[in-house]
């Protein structure tokens, strides 16, 4: 399976099975692209009131992109690297609005903050 | 006769000047709102370094202390850095005592009782008076998430507030801090009724004005409001909204409370004692003596 799906999926799960975060995002219904930079290949999550799911190909409807490249995006979503570190550098761009941002920030900070 | 300026990231509408005396010296003060233009703040602060006895930086906090852990917000370290001569300092040194001296006495006075429940808007700020409500065994409702970053999310412990801070503030004090907090505009913008309930629930609504002036009801019928920067204007309204208490957290020099900042950088000026001496614990004690009589 392409590696980036497979950590945007593993992603997903993680805030599935996290009580606090299924709290939190309860209220939440986004969708989310994710295009990879060098490669032009698109990815998507979707948080349905809080219910996270993943996927790879073109979507309608998004509510926030996420512009980065294969590695980056694999980085930040399994952890690796917090998004304000590419996003300070310019690695990391984003289209949409300044909340959504921050909530996928702490999202991954709670996950894997410390 | 020494010279404090606020110079604050808020708005230029709030812009004040005040004089006070305090330990035998006189100290004008002025406040100077940049409207949320770091870059101005920064060449403000230019400006004014060797020129002033101490600068507050208002509007924006350089550290935020959360148990005992000091996070340093980096776009505050970029304003202080402008100064090589004149002292800056943020009001952190004081927020972490003096707030905390302020809710014990007015638990003494009997305003504040353990029965009521708190609304802090915001704690990872103010972590001082959060954990001085929760070790006096009020139930707190802390609305950092909500307020700061619309996750409606309250957070209802002490354990938790302090597991977020450690979680989210190593990397959120990277973020450009417009990010963070409102500043200029923000601070005027129109209320916003999505978080009423939090207040409906709640005997006393702690924190920062600016979220309290845009997030809470038309109606505070008997409810106890701790917070610092008001004016006199600010303080009628919301006794006119049925607030029964106004308790702020710094004293009320020329109509008005001044920030944490300006109280902090008044300090420094008359004393040439820093924040991060040993000696300023002495300082602030002194202060809220004087201050009080």
């Amino acid at each position: 399976m392409n590696e980036v799906l497979s950590v945007l999926q593993d992603f997903a799960q993680q805030c599935n099975h996290n009580e606090r975060l299924r709290k939190m995002n309860r209220d939440w219904s986004r969708l989310v692209e994710l295009l990879a930079t060098d490669t032009g290949v698109t990815y998507w999550l979707r948080s349905d009131q809080g219910q996270i799911t993943a996927g790879v190909g073109e979507i309608g409807g998004v509510d926030l992109k996420i512009l980065a490249a294969e590695d980056v995006l694999r980085d930040v979503f399994s952890g690796v690297m917090t998004p304000t570190e590419p996003y300070n550098a310019g690695d990391l761009l984003v289209k949409g609005h300044q909340d959504d941002l921050m909530r996928l920030d702490i999202i991954t900070l709670l996950i894997w903050g410390e | 006769m020494k010279r404090v300026v606020s110079v604050s990231l808020g708005t230029s509408q709030r812009d004040h000047t005040a004089s006070i005396r305090i330990f035998g010296e006189d100290v004008h003060i002025e406040r100077l709102g940049m409207d949320g233009d770091l870059e101005r703040a920064r060449r403000t602060i230019q400006d004014l370094d060797g020129k002033v006895d101490a600068i507050g930086l208002g509007g924006i906090d350089r550290y935020l202390v959360v148990n005992q852990i000091r996070y340093e917000i980096r776009d505050a370290r970029y304003l202080v850095d402008a100064a090589s001569q004149t002292p800056v300092v943020d009001g952190s040194g004081l927020k972490d005592t003096w707030e905390r001296w302020v809710v014990e006495d007015q638990i003494a006075k009997g305003v504040l009782r353990p029965a009521m429940t708190v609304l802090m808007v915001s704690a990872l700020d103010r972590f001082g008076m959060a954990e001085t409500f929760y070790r006096y065994g009020f139930s707190v409702l802390a609305g950092d998430l909500i307020f700061g970053s619309h996750i409606n999310y309250p957070i209802e412990s002490l354990d938790e507030l302090i597991e977020l801070g450690r979680k989210l503030l190593p990397e959120m004090v990277k973020l450009p801090f417009t990010q963070l907090y409102p500043t200029g505009a923000l601070q005027t913008a129109a209320p916003d009724d999505r978080y009423y309930e939090y207040f409906s629930n709640t005997d006393i609504i702690a924190g920062d004005f600016h979220f309290i002036r845009r997030y809470a009801p038309e109606k505070l019928d008997q409810k106890v409001i701790v917070t610092n920067t008001t004016t006199e204007l600010d303080r009628d309204e919301l006794r006119g909204r049925g607030v029964r208490e106004i308790v702020t957290t710094t004293p009320v020099i020329a109509g008005r409370t001044f920030g944490t900042n300006v109280m902090e950088a008044l300090l420094v000026a008359v004393t040439d004692i820093l924040p991060w001496d040993e000696a300023w614990s002495e300082v602030v004690q002194k202060a809220r003596i004087e201050l009080a009589g």
